[in-house]
Protein backbone atom coordinates (compact mmCIF):
# COMPACT_ATOMS: atom_id res chain seq x y z
CA UNK A 1 0.00 0.00 0.00
CA UNK A 2 1.47 3.29 -0.87
CA UNK A 3 1.24 6.05 1.53
CA UNK A 4 0.38 9.59 -0.09
CA UNK A 5 3.39 11.98 0.94
CA UNK A 6 2.28 15.17 2.20
CA UNK A 7 3.63 17.88 -0.62
CA UNK A 8 5.60 20.44 1.61
CA UNK A 9 5.76 23.76 -0.32
CA UNK A 10 8.28 26.56 1.23
CA UNK A 11 7.25 30.01 -0.05
CA UNK A 12 9.25 33.41 0.19
CA UNK A 13 7.66 35.83 2.61
CA UNK A 14 6.31 38.13 0.09
CA UNK A 15 6.45 41.70 2.41
CA UNK A 16 9.75 41.16 3.17
CA UNK A 17 10.83 42.15 -0.42
CA UNK A 18 10.87 45.57 -0.12
CA UNK A 19 13.56 44.37 3.12
CA UNK A 20 15.52 42.55 1.01
CA UNK A 21 15.51 45.15 -1.67
CA UNK A 22 16.44 47.93 0.62
CA UNK A 23 19.64 45.77 2.58
CA UNK A 24 20.53 45.18 -1.43
CA UNK A 25 20.58 48.73 -2.25
CA UNK A 26 22.31 50.16 0.88
CA UNK A 27 25.10 47.05 0.64
CA UNK A 28 25.25 48.42 -3.35
CA UNK A 29 25.71 52.24 -2.09
CA UNK A 30 28.33 51.50 0.34
CA UNK A 31 30.52 49.17 -2.19
CA UNK A 32 30.29 52.20 -4.67
CA UNK A 33 31.21 54.83 -2.17
CA UNK A 34 34.16 52.94 -1.50
CA UNK A 35 35.04 54.23 -5.17
CA UNK A 36 34.88 57.56 -5.11
CA UNK A 37 36.08 60.35 -3.89
CA UNK A 38 32.84 62.26 -2.19
CA UNK A 39 34.50 61.23 1.31
CA UNK A 40 37.59 63.45 0.77
CA UNK A 41 37.16 66.45 2.69
CA UNK A 42 37.42 69.57 0.45
CA UNK A 43 36.53 73.48 -0.53
CA UNK A 44 36.68 74.36 -4.20
CA UNK A 45 38.14 77.71 -4.97
CA UNK A 46 35.57 80.22 -6.57
CA UNK A 47 35.75 81.76 -10.10
CA UNK A 48 34.07 83.65 -12.43
CA UNK A 49 33.28 82.43 -16.03
CA UNK A 50 33.45 78.65 -15.74
CA UNK A 51 32.32 75.68 -17.68
CA UNK A 52 30.12 72.34 -17.28
CA UNK A 53 33.01 69.66 -16.94
CA UNK A 54 32.86 66.75 -19.03
CA UNK A 55 32.89 63.27 -17.49
CA UNK A 56 36.29 62.32 -16.02
CA UNK A 57 38.39 59.11 -16.76
CA UNK A 58 40.38 59.87 -13.45
CA UNK A 59 39.86 61.93 -10.20
CA UNK A 60 43.27 63.79 -8.13
CA UNK A 61 42.07 65.72 -5.01
CA UNK A 62 43.92 67.20 -2.42
CA UNK A 63 42.14 67.95 0.83
CA UNK A 64 42.00 69.71 4.03
CA UNK A 65 44.95 68.35 5.02
CA UNK A 66 47.16 68.45 1.72
CA UNK A 67 46.93 65.21 1.17
CA UNK A 68 46.84 63.93 -2.41
CA UNK A 69 44.16 61.26 -3.77
CA UNK A 70 43.64 59.55 -6.64
CA UNK A 71 39.71 58.38 -7.25
CA UNK A 72 39.67 58.83 -3.07
CA UNK A 73 42.84 56.62 -2.45
CA UNK A 74 45.63 58.38 -1.09
CA UNK A 75 48.99 58.77 -2.69
CA UNK A 76 52.05 60.26 -2.97
CA UNK A 77 52.68 62.83 -5.65
CA UNK A 78 55.81 60.89 -6.79
CA UNK A 79 53.76 57.99 -7.41
CA UNK A 80 51.04 59.92 -8.92
CA UNK A 81 52.27 59.89 -12.64
CA UNK A 82 53.06 56.42 -12.91
CA UNK A 83 49.57 55.52 -11.44
CA UNK A 84 47.73 57.94 -13.15
CA UNK A 85 49.08 56.95 -17.03
CA UNK A 86 47.79 53.45 -16.02
CA UNK A 87 44.40 54.26 -15.29
CA UNK A 88 43.98 56.39 -18.35
CA UNK A 89 45.65 54.02 -20.75
CA UNK A 90 45.50 54.42 -24.19
CA UNK A 91 43.13 56.65 -23.78
CA UNK A 92 43.20 59.01 -27.24
CA UNK A 93 43.54 63.16 -26.34
CA UNK A 94 40.79 64.90 -25.63
CA UNK A 95 38.78 61.93 -23.71
CA UNK A 96 41.68 61.85 -21.14
CA UNK A 97 40.08 64.32 -18.64
CA UNK A 98 41.21 64.05 -15.20
CA UNK A 99 39.19 66.02 -12.42
CA UNK A 100 41.24 68.26 -10.29
CA UNK A 101 40.02 69.39 -6.94
CA UNK A 102 42.38 71.09 -4.87
CA UNK A 103 41.18 72.58 -1.39
CA UNK A 104 41.18 76.51 -1.92
CA UNK A 105 44.02 76.66 0.53
CA UNK A 106 46.38 74.66 -0.80
CA UNK A 107 49.65 76.06 -1.67
CA UNK A 108 51.87 75.87 -4.85
CA UNK A 109 54.18 73.90 -3.11
CA UNK A 110 50.98 71.39 -3.01
CA UNK A 111 49.07 71.74 -5.98
CA UNK A 112 51.89 72.21 -8.71
CA UNK A 113 53.74 68.94 -8.48
CA UNK A 114 50.76 67.21 -9.05
CA UNK A 115 49.65 69.69 -12.02
CA UNK A 116 53.15 68.78 -12.83
CA UNK A 117 51.99 64.92 -12.75
CA UNK A 118 48.99 65.30 -14.80
CA UNK A 119 51.10 66.76 -17.31
CA UNK A 120 53.16 63.81 -17.51
CA UNK A 121 50.73 61.05 -17.35
CA UNK A 122 49.73 63.30 -20.57
CA UNK A 123 46.20 63.79 -19.13
CA UNK A 124 43.58 66.69 -20.18
CA UNK A 125 43.25 68.68 -17.13
CA UNK A 126 40.25 70.29 -15.45
CA UNK A 127 40.26 72.24 -12.76
CA UNK A 128 37.37 71.54 -9.97
CA UNK A 129 35.95 75.22 -9.41
CA UNK A 130 33.07 76.60 -7.96
CA UNK A 131 31.05 79.40 -9.90
CA UNK A 132 32.00 82.38 -8.56
CA UNK A 133 28.51 84.61 -7.40
CA UNK A 134 28.09 87.81 -8.75
CA UNK A 135 26.56 90.40 -7.02
CA UNK A 136 23.13 91.75 -8.16
CA UNK A 137 23.61 95.20 -10.47
CA UNK A 138 20.85 97.63 -9.08
CA UNK B 1 -24.04 71.62 23.03
CA UNK B 2 -20.89 70.10 21.47
CA UNK B 3 -21.29 66.63 19.53
CA UNK B 4 -18.19 64.86 20.06
CA UNK B 5 -16.64 64.17 16.62
CA UNK B 6 -15.62 60.76 15.43
CA UNK B 7 -11.98 59.45 15.44
CA UNK B 8 -11.18 59.10 11.50
CA UNK B 9 -7.43 58.12 12.17
CA UNK B 10 -6.19 56.78 8.99
CA UNK B 11 -2.60 54.68 10.16
CA UNK B 12 -0.24 54.38 6.44
CA UNK B 13 0.41 50.62 6.01
CA UNK B 14 3.26 49.67 7.92
CA UNK B 15 4.40 47.18 4.94
CA UNK B 16 4.44 49.92 2.64
CA UNK B 17 7.22 51.94 4.44
CA UNK B 18 10.40 50.06 3.31
CA UNK B 19 8.82 50.68 -0.85
CA UNK B 20 8.70 54.10 0.69
CA UNK B 21 12.42 54.06 1.55
CA UNK B 22 14.08 52.01 -1.73
CA UNK B 23 11.87 55.17 -3.82
CA UNK B 24 12.96 57.83 -1.73
CA UNK B 25 16.89 56.26 -1.75
CA UNK B 26 16.39 55.67 -5.57
CA UNK B 27 15.38 59.10 -5.76
CA UNK B 28 18.20 60.94 -3.80
CA UNK B 29 20.62 58.51 -5.57
CA UNK B 30 19.45 59.87 -8.74
CA UNK B 31 19.88 63.73 -7.33
CA UNK B 32 23.63 63.24 -6.63
CA UNK B 33 25.10 61.18 -9.98
CA UNK B 34 23.17 64.25 -11.89
CA UNK B 35 25.20 67.14 -9.84
CA UNK B 36 27.10 68.55 -12.14
CA UNK B 37 30.55 69.28 -12.01
CA UNK B 38 31.81 72.89 -13.14
CA UNK B 39 35.32 73.89 -13.58
CA UNK B 40 38.70 75.06 -15.99
CA UNK B 41 39.81 73.04 -18.95
CA UNK B 42 43.31 73.39 -19.71
CA UNK B 43 45.33 70.81 -22.24
CA UNK B 44 48.72 70.02 -20.32
CA UNK B 45 51.02 68.34 -22.92
CA UNK B 46 53.51 66.05 -21.56
CA UNK B 47 56.30 67.60 -18.91
CA UNK B 48 59.24 68.06 -20.73
CA UNK B 49 62.76 70.14 -19.53
CA UNK B 50 63.42 73.42 -20.70
CA UNK B 51 65.95 73.47 -23.65
CA UNK B 52 66.70 76.83 -24.67
CA UNK B 53 67.24 79.33 -22.02
CA UNK B 54 67.85 82.18 -24.60
CA UNK B 55 63.93 81.44 -26.22
CA UNK B 56 62.58 81.73 -22.46
CA UNK B 57 63.75 84.69 -21.55
CA UNK B 58 62.33 86.27 -24.35
CA UNK B 59 59.27 85.14 -23.37
CA UNK B 60 56.31 87.13 -20.93
CA UNK B 61 57.31 86.07 -17.63
CA UNK B 62 54.83 86.43 -14.53
CA UNK B 63 56.10 85.23 -11.16
CA UNK B 64 53.02 85.11 -8.09
CA UNK B 65 53.03 85.95 -4.86
CA UNK B 66 50.35 85.60 -2.44
CA UNK B 67 50.46 89.84 -2.01
CA UNK B 68 50.99 90.89 -5.76
CA UNK B 69 51.77 89.55 -9.32
CA UNK B 70 55.10 90.69 -11.12
CA UNK B 71 55.12 90.83 -15.23
CA UNK B 72 58.43 91.18 -16.62
CA UNK B 73 59.65 92.51 -13.26
CA UNK B 74 56.72 95.32 -12.51
CA UNK B 75 54.43 94.26 -9.41
CA UNK B 76 50.97 94.62 -10.31
CA UNK B 77 47.41 93.88 -8.74
CA UNK B 78 44.45 91.45 -10.75
CA UNK B 79 42.87 94.38 -12.55
CA UNK B 80 45.89 96.27 -14.19
CA UNK B 81 47.21 93.12 -14.77
CA UNK B 82 44.70 91.94 -17.12
CA UNK B 83 45.28 95.21 -18.83
CA UNK B 84 49.16 95.36 -18.93
CA UNK B 85 48.83 90.61 -20.14
CA UNK B 86 46.15 91.76 -22.97
CA UNK B 87 48.18 94.78 -24.35
CA UNK B 88 51.32 92.90 -24.21
CA UNK B 89 49.73 89.58 -26.16
CA UNK B 90 48.04 91.81 -28.90
CA UNK B 91 51.13 92.28 -30.84
CA UNK B 92 52.14 88.54 -30.63
CA UNK B 93 51.18 86.49 -33.23
CA UNK B 94 53.07 83.16 -33.41
CA UNK B 95 52.35 80.70 -31.09
CA UNK B 96 55.85 80.56 -29.87
CA UNK B 97 55.63 84.14 -29.07
CA UNK B 98 52.76 83.66 -26.54
CA UNK B 99 53.77 81.27 -24.10
CA UNK B 100 53.47 82.59 -20.62
CA UNK B 101 56.25 81.22 -17.87
CA UNK B 102 54.66 81.63 -14.68
CA UNK B 103 56.45 81.12 -11.69
CA UNK B 104 54.74 81.06 -8.38
CA UNK B 105 56.12 81.64 -4.70
CA UNK B 106 55.82 78.02 -3.27
CA UNK B 107 53.02 80.04 -0.47
CA UNK B 108 50.72 81.12 -2.96
CA UNK B 109 47.15 80.40 -2.70
CA UNK B 110 45.26 77.91 -5.00
CA UNK B 111 42.20 80.74 -5.80
CA UNK B 112 45.12 83.82 -6.72
CA UNK B 113 46.75 81.11 -8.70
CA UNK B 114 43.90 79.79 -10.51
CA UNK B 115 42.88 83.45 -11.31
CA UNK B 116 46.08 84.27 -13.07
CA UNK B 117 46.03 81.33 -14.66
CA UNK B 118 42.43 82.41 -16.09
CA UNK B 119 43.07 85.99 -17.37
CA UNK B 120 46.25 84.52 -18.90
CA UNK B 121 44.38 81.65 -21.34
CA UNK B 122 41.43 84.33 -21.49
CA UNK B 123 44.16 86.76 -22.76
CA UNK B 124 45.14 84.06 -25.52
CA UNK B 125 48.54 83.28 -23.87
CA UNK B 126 50.07 79.83 -23.36
CA UNK B 127 50.72 79.19 -20.30
CA UNK B 128 53.87 77.86 -18.74
CA UNK B 129 54.88 76.45 -15.42
CA UNK B 130 58.31 76.63 -14.15
CA UNK B 131 58.93 74.46 -11.47
CA UNK B 132 61.47 74.50 -8.51
CA UNK B 133 62.83 71.34 -9.69
CA UNK B 134 63.98 72.93 -13.31
CA UNK B 135 60.84 70.90 -15.31
CA UNK B 136 58.65 73.11 -17.85
CA UNK B 137 54.99 71.98 -18.31
CA UNK B 138 53.05 73.77 -20.88
CA UNK B 139 49.38 74.24 -20.56
CA UNK B 140 47.56 75.56 -23.54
Amino acid sequence: MKLPRKKLTASVPAFAMGDIGFLLLIFFVILARAQDDSHIQWQPAKLADIKMAAAPLASVAIDSGFKVYLDGKEISPDELASSLSSVLGDTPAGQRNVFLKVHKEAKASHFEPVIAAISEAGGDLVHILEPEETSPTR
Amino acid sequence: MKLKRGKMLIDPPASASSDIAFILIIFFLVCAAVQPETGLAQVLPKTEEKKEQQEQSKNIEVSITPTSIVLNGSPLQLPEFTLRLNAALQKKTRDTDRVVVVKSAPNTPYPIWIRVSQVIEQAGGILTLELESKRTITVE
